[in-house]
């Protein structure tokens, strides 16, 4: 291989975008006094920590992974904000940011919550550079949200060109891989650990072969990599040495199971409570089910004493029920719920977590109906679709199952240093003056 | 069954499709000329993605009429020129301001253009 060979230009083909600690950053938006101080973000019921923004990474003496209460009295003295997290509102300020980059790109993958990959194929006409920064300049005119972008010829590429966009500072959160040769400058600047996939237990074995590099692991033998990481360590391979062969995909997949489980704020004894417990969760999922436009098959509902403690007698159970027909009914998969945790209760135990979830997921128009069930299918559905109108519109059960009970907050999670929902909630708004 | 829905859901559409009376089974006059109504929405928030209602408390900027409970919508994709009302933050504070002719004579970090104020009148 000639040298001039890494002078090739590269056609960069995918934009990857992600927020700067994109939760920390929503929450400073509104609180300019916070401007350049460390913040952080807890997990639901304010366990630990799950979001830092640069200047609270810098605070490395605090130990970050540990259980807040543990570490409350530290941030506290290092004058660290913290917040519970706010979902609705993070959403919302996510939801602008992707439609902000619709309007660069008309194919946008919408990866998580606050990254994307954009498909910038044919895009040659342009200064692909200046279109970068104009990505991050105006995602932070209009929602003072910071971000990064990579520019690579595949999305493994693009992923890691983002990486350097962030590490390297003269890049100033652009970066764009568009010649050979720097492709393999970033795959020598990269960790193996560093990209996107590969996961822990791979890096270790890699690392005791030798492969430290990206470039060390590219430079492996395909058939070696077929062998040892299957079609996805192959599939990563390939995209490092800029062959795409990750889809882009506009269209989420639905997901296959959806639940939750979640500790009950205290232990809880009698059945009624509990009932009501497994009501809103039922609820919850119920809700994403719609949403994604599937029923469920299954109704799985598990019941949990608290393992930890060494006073409690212990006991877990749990069972399944299938449903005559699969819904996305909140009301009929409350009542197998029901069922299922009245099959599984047993006086005298104090229970800690209820978890609820739904499998079997076929498209709600896929579904047949059962001989021996007439269903009202078409009037449920539309008093759902009314119940989710309501509670989009006025609050998270606004209407629901009397099942849920009246102590729901409850249930939600303990959300103490929750931010005002700004930009969702007219009461909430934010207060200046 | 029929779910009767009032006041704040009532589907807009039913209500904007051409007129037919049941009586005699004639479309009404005003048939070729409907419009959908005006949408506040549409016509106070111009650039969705950037926009932010902001509710005042106090009368610290009744100069600028301004007052207590009043809601500004800010937005932040546009560009502030002179006399233009805008949210600026001040040694993190939140401040009201009238663009100066020189803008650069400020030391405050522009947050958004304010577009309007929906005063409240009760």
């Amino acid at each position: 291989m000639g040298s001039d060979y890494l002078y090739y230009t590269l056609r960069p083909m995918i934009a990857m975008v992600d927020c700067n600690s994109f939760y920390a950053s929503c929450e400073q938006i509104f609180r300019p006094d916070l401007w350049g101080r460390p913040v952080v973000v807890l997990s639901n019921n304010d366990g630990c920590i799950i979001a830092a923004n640069k200047e609270a990474k810098a605070l490395t003496h605090i130990p970050m992974f540990e259980a807040v209460y543990k570490i409350k009295h530290i941030l506290i003295k290092n004058k660290v904000t913290f917040f519970s997290s706010n979902y609705t509102m993070y959403g919302e300020m996510s939801q602008r940011v992707m439609n902000i980059l619709g309007t660069f790109s008309p194919c946008v993958e919408v990866y998580s919550i606050d990254e994307a990959f954009l498909d910038v194929h044919g895009f040659s006409h342009i200064d692909i550079q200046a279109y970068g920064f104009d990505i991050k300049e105006r995602i932070y005119q209009y929602t003072g949200l910071p971000v990064g972008v990579g520019i690579a010829p595949t999305k493994v590429l693009a992923k890691l060109a983002n990486r350097m966009a962030k590490k390297i500072p003269i890049y100033d959160h652009v970066y764009v891989m568009d010649t050979e040769e720097k492709r393999i400058e970033a795959l020598q600047w990269a960790d193996i650990g560093d990209i996107w996939g590969i996961g822990r237990k791979h890096v270790k074995r890699l690392q005791a072969i030798g492969v430290f590099k990206a470039i060390d692991f590219v430079n492996l033998p395909l058939a070696w990599v077929r062998k040892e990481m299957t079609i996805v360590g192959e599939r990563l391979w390939k995209e490092l040495r800029g062959e795409s062969c990750l889809e882009f995909m506009t269209v989420p997949n639905p997901k296959k199971a959806i639940g939750t489980a979640k500790s009950f704020g205290q232990k809880l004894p009698d059945l009624g409570r509990i009932e009501e417990a497994c009501a809103y969760y039922i609820t919850e999922v119920a809700e994403v089910l719609r949403a994604q436009k599937s029923c469920a098959t299954y109704v799985h509902v598990a019941l949990y004493t608290n393992y930890h403690s060494t006073i409690d007698k212990q006991y877990s159970n749990r069972m399944t029920v299938t449903m005559p027909i699969p819904t996305n009914d909140t009301f009929a998969l409350i009542a197998h719920a029901r069922k299922a945790l009245h099959g599984i209760y047993k006086s005298g135990y104090r229970y800690k977590k209820v978890a609820v979830n739904l499998t079997g997921l076929i498209p709600q128009e896929h579904v047949q109906g059962n001989l021996f069930e007439q269903q009202s299918k078409i009037t449920d559905a539309k008093i759902m679709k009314i119940v989710d109108t309501l509670n989009m519109k006025f609050g998270k059960t606004t209407v629901s199952s009397a099942m849920i009970g009246t102590r729901i907050h409850e249930w939600e999670l303990i959300k103490r240093e929750r931010s005002p929902r700004y930009t969702t909630q007219w009461r909430e708004l934010l207060e200046i003056g | 069954m029929e779910i009767e829905v009032s006041g704040k859901i009532r589907k807009t559409e039913e209500r904007h499709s051409a007129e037919v009376s049941t009586q005699t089974g004639f479309p009404s006059a005003a048939t070729h000329y409907m419009e959908a109504p005006i949408d506040l929405n549409e016509e106070l928030s111009i650039h969705k993605d950037a926009t932010f209602y902001i509710r005042v408390k106090g009368d610290a900027w009744k100069d600028f009429m301004i007052l207590n409970k009043d809601v500004l919508i800010v937005d932040r994709s546009l560009t502030p020129h002179f006399e233009d009302l805008a949210l600026v933050v001040e040694e993190g504070v939140f401040k009201v301001i009238r663009i100066p002719f020189d803008k650069h004579q400020d030391t405050c970090t522009l947050w958004g253009v304010i577009t309007y104020i929906i005063h409240y009148a009760r």
